[in-house]
Order: structure tokens, then C-alpha cells, then sequence
């Protein structure tokens, strides 16, 4: 009966399942997911009775700031709490690749993320009572939220592979997201480009590290085959690297 | 291995025909300069329970953690069911129940959906899951802590988790290091039974430093010192020197240890795995 081993989607899921129940069995990702989400909705309403306009550009906007706290915060367990509760061990001596485990975390913290976006979903019907809003506009809004957090999500998991400390994860995670939305940011480019004169430091980072102009052009409207490629590329990137990372502790 | 006394099943007795369903050729490990595992070689025959001992630090668990595939050998080979723990180490997996020393467990789960789990992660599904599951709690009696969480069960508890989720897929090798810490002396008693009953067609390999306990339990006794194998040989034959010798089995095991000791006095200290 023993000699069955799952292939890399089953196997994935089945990792999926455990570690999307542990979230709400720790009782911390509920209470911070539920944070995230008055904080988001706050900030919205803020904007929106200030501006009062009938879209979601602001939200999206704001977005990206409350993610470079919330995802590395959920991201930092992924694998350190593993490496320090000694359940590393089991999970790598179950008969499933190293891909099935990386991919099914990553999963189950996507969906997590996908469930606080979904509980952003009275906006959208808000608007659509008061307004009638560009729903198209909206969708490719949350398309870049989802691929941005997908980023985050990844690479945070990469740096949990690498650090056995939690605290360091989060601090590592959080730095390396706030720098991708930052150097996207045009007052810090043009500092950058004054620091440097003849150099362009500033505009180089910006045109070639930073995520924020992906994630622009996804919340504009525009889902360009260079923001897609960006996002997927860097996230696909960082689970390889993750799963080499698992494969060496394992040995 | 000249001086490794072998007069165990792997030297060729009653179960010498059968293949191996644990073969370990000429391991070695180290962590650094260290030196945890050196040059070691046994096999385990369908039906064979071999008690693994040896004092703290000796390689047990690192040698228990290189069969579980958890690490890899630096040298020489070991070969699960046939397959190799480095070149295939999911379909050798597969065939392997395994109890870590430290037993960690996924602490907020309930215990029913921590077995569910790792029955689900080694391909079991539908009746065959229900089926093995309810095999799993009554064996290891679990039945008063189904719904509880992992971590609000005792150590003895604990452990019998940790014994039905290396069990719950039907695995034919079953590789348990130290299972009996925590248990009381009833739960150690008809642990020994259970081990017993599995036998039948498996290979059962269980570490533990309390002599007596293994030569309750195994036929075949495999020692272990710095690193090396230093014994090989049943039970009845350690039982028989004792006597013979008037010492007791730990005072017959401490003299087969003594030459390992002596061989190697300046050699770096043999650790045991990393935390």
C-alpha cells in the first residue's frame, strides 16, 4: 500500500489544505487579516468622501503601503516557524517533492491574501450602488493586486527559507518589499538622479527593479505583457530558489 | 569492520535469502571535522526487528535521519525497498514510516486532522484513508484524543501520534528512533507487543540506549559507538555471553562498546544530528 507518491500539483495541495487551516488555527493570521482589511476599507473611505469619485484608483493606490507590512508579516512563518518548531523534518520526509511543498505554501498564503482582497468586495458593490464605476477597470486593478501580493508573498517565503528567525524574515521581507514599491516612487527617482547627476540611478532602479510601475499600469488599466511577465517571472523565480533553498536544509 | 562483532542477520542467517528491505552500505557522514557515522553497513530482512543502540551521541539519530532521507550520506549507499535514498528519495519515502527523536508535531492541529493529513501527503484517499485511519487510532489507542489539538495531549499521547502517522500508510519499513520516551511501563509493554505484531513482512529498525528494553523487543541487536558498528549480533547470543560472563546485558553491550572506545581515543568527538 505504501508506494504511492503524489505528483506536484496533488501533492501541492494537499500541503495547501494543511497550511491554509494552520493560518486560522493560530488565531494571529485571522486577527492580522482582519486588521488589514479595516485599515484598507478606512483608508478608502477617507479618499472617497474627500475626492468623491465614483472608481477604486485611490484604494489601489494606497494599496501597495499597507502590503509591504501585511505580506512580510504573513509571509515570515512560511518557513521558519517550521524550521523552529522542528516540523521541517516532517514535512520534508513526506514522500512529496520539494516544488509540491514551496508551491503549496505559496498557495495557501495566496489565498489567504485572495480572501483579504475578496473582503474588500463591499467597495465594489458600493460603488456600483452609488455610481457605475469602470468594473473593467476594477478587475485589472485587483489582477495587479493579486499579482503585486503574489510578489511579495514569494519572496518573503525565499526569505523565510533563508532565515531560521522569524523576526528577521519580517524585517529582510518588509525592507525588500518597501524598496520595490519606493524606487518606484518619482520624487525618489529624481532625488536618486540629483545624487547621481550623469548616472541616472534613480531612473535605472526605477525602470528595472522597481515594481511599482508594473503594478500602475495593471491598476490604470493597461495589463501589459511586460507587467505580466514581471510579476510571474519574479515570483516563479523566487519559488525556484526557494525550493533549492529546501532541497540544501534538507541535506 | 574487521574488528565489528557480525553474527547477525546481515552476516547470513535463517532470513539471509530474503532481499533486504533496509540496506545500508558503507555510510558515512560527518558534520564538518565530525565524524557521526563511519564506514557503517547493515541490512534489515522482511520480519526482522533490530533494536539500535548505542550511548548518547553515538550517530544513532543521524544515521536514523539519513534512512529518513532527512539527510545524505556523504559516502556509500542506502537502499529503501530498492530504492535509493539520494537518487530517488520520494518513492523511498514512500516506503518508509518513520518516528523522528524529537517527535515534532503540527501542535494546533486536531489530532484526527494531523493524521488525516499525512495519510492525504502519502497518497492515501477516500475508504482507504477512513480505512487506515481507523486502524492507526486503535492500534496506537488514540481514541480519547481524536479531537483534541496536538498540543493540549500528553507526552506519552505524543508519541503514539507520532507512532500512527509513521504508520498510517502501511509502510514496509518502519524506522523509529527512541519511540518509547514518554511512555510508562504498561504503554512501553504493549508497545513492544504492537512492534511485535507488525513484524510480519516488515523491516523494523528502533533506536533506543536502554538495553533491556531492546532484547524485550528485537531478535537482532546492532551497536553502534563514535560512529562505528561495533556488534551485530541476536539477542540470544548477547543474552548467552552475559550469562556466560556473569554481567548483565547493559555490562555485555559496555564491553562491546569498550573496544570502540579504545580505538579511537584522539579522534574528533562523534556528534550526534544537528538541531
Amino acid at each position: 500500500m505504501s508506494a504511492r507518491p503524489l505528483g506536484l500539483v496533488r501533492g501541492a495541495y494537499v500541503i495547501a489544505a494543511r497550511e491554509f487551516s494552520a493560518w486560522f488555527d493560530s488565531g494571529v493570521a485571522t486577527a492580522s487579516t482582519i486588521a488589514a482589511l479595516l485599515l484598507a476599507n478606512s483608508i478608502f473611505m477617507n479618499e472617497f468622501f474627500l475626492a468623491g469619485r465614483i472608481d477604486m484608483t485611490p484604494f489601489f493606490a494606497r494599496l501597495p503601503l499597507l502590503l509591504v507590512l501585511f505580506l512580510p508579516a504573513q509571509s515570515m512563518r512560511l518557513w521558519a516557524e517550521d524550521r523552529r518548531t522542528r516540523t521541517f523534518e516532517v514535512l520534508v520526509t513526506l514522500p512529496l517533492s520539494a516544488g509540491s511543498l514551496v508551491l503549496g505554501k505559496f498557495a495557501a498564503a495566496l489565498a489567504l491574501y485572495a480572501l483579504f482582497l475578496a473582503g474588500t468586495a463591499p467597495i465594489v458593490v458600493m460603488l456600483c450602488v452609488l455610481g457605475s464605476p469602470d468594473l473593467g477597470l476594477v478587475a485589472s486593478g485587483y489582477l495587479g493586486a493579486l499579482l503585486f501580493g503574489g510578489l511579495l508573498l514569494a519572496l518573503g517565503g525565499l526569505l523565510s527559507a533563508l532565515s531560521p528567525d522569524q523576526v528577521v524574515a519580517f524585517v529582510l521581507g518588509a525592507l525588500l518589499s518597501a524598496s520595490l514599491v519606493l524606487s518606484g516612487d518619482e520624487r525618489l527617482v529624481a532625488v536618486l538622479d540629483g545624487l547621481f547627476q550623469g548616472v541616472n540611478v534613480g531612473t535605472w532602479i526605477h525602470d528595472s527593479f522597481s515594481a511599482l510601475p508594473h503594478y500602475d499600469e495593471l491598476v490604470g488599466g493597461v495589463a501589459s505583457l511586460a507587467a505580466l511577465t514581471y510579476f510571474v517571472g519574479l515570483s516563479a523565480l523566487a519559488l525556484w530558489l526557494t525550493t533549492v533553498i529546501v532541497r540544501r536544509l534538507r541535506t | 569492520m574487521n574488528d565489528t562483532l557480525q553474527t547477525g542477520a546481515s552476516a547470513g542467517t535463517d532470513q539471509g535469502a530474503a532481499r533486504p528491505l533496509l540496506d545500508i552500505r558503507d555510510v558515512v557522514k560527518r558534520y564538518g571535522a565530525t565524524l557521526a557515522v563511519d564506514h557503517v553497513s547493515f541490512a534489515l530482512r522482511p520480519g526482522e526487528i533490530v533494536g539500535f543502540v548505542g550511548p548518547n551521541g553515538a550517530g544513532k539519530s543521524t544515521l536514523l535521519k539519513l534512512v529518513s532521507t532527512y539527510l545524505e550520506p556523504d559516502e556509500g549507499e542506502i537502499e529503501l525497498a530498492g530504492h535509493d535514498v539520494v537518487k530517488d528519495p520520494v518513492a523511498a519515502r514512500a516506503e518508509l514510516g518513520y518516528l523522528a527523536e524529537h517527535n515534532a508535531l503540527f501542535d494546533g492541529m486536531r489530532v484526527v486532522r494531523y493524521l488525516e493529513f499525512v495519510g492525504r501527503a502519502r497518497g492515501l484517499s477516500g475508504g482507504e484513508l477512513a480505512a487506515r485511519l481507523d486502524w492507526t487510532i486503535g492500534a496506537c489507542a488514540l481514541q480519547a484524543v481524536t479531537k483534541k489539538r496536538v498540543h493540549e495531549c500528553s507526552k506519552g499521547y505524543r508519541q503514539r501520534i507520532g507512532l500512527a502517522a509513521a504508520l498510517i500508510h502501511d509502510p514496509r519499513v518502519i524506522a523509529l528512533d527512541e519511540p518509547t520516551h514518554g511512555l510508562d511501563p504498561v504503554q512501553m509493554a504493549a508497545f513492544r507487543d504492537f512492534l511485535r505484531s507488525l513484524a510480519p513482512g516488515r523491516a523494523i529498525l528502533f533506536s533506543s540506549h536502554i538495553v533491556g528494553e531492546v532484547c524485550d523487543t528485537c531478535e537482532r541487536v546492532v551497536a553502534i559507538h563514535k560512529g562505528r558498528l561495533v556488534a551485530d549480533l541476536p539477542v540470544a547470543e548477547l543474552a548467552r555471553r552475559a550469562k556466560r560472563d556473569g554481567r548483565t546485558l547493559d555490562g555485555e553491550l559496555l564491553r562491546l562498546l569498550e573496544p570502540a572506545a579504545a580505538a579511537t581515543p584522539n579522534e574528533p568527538r562523534s556528534g550526534g544530528a544537528p538541531r
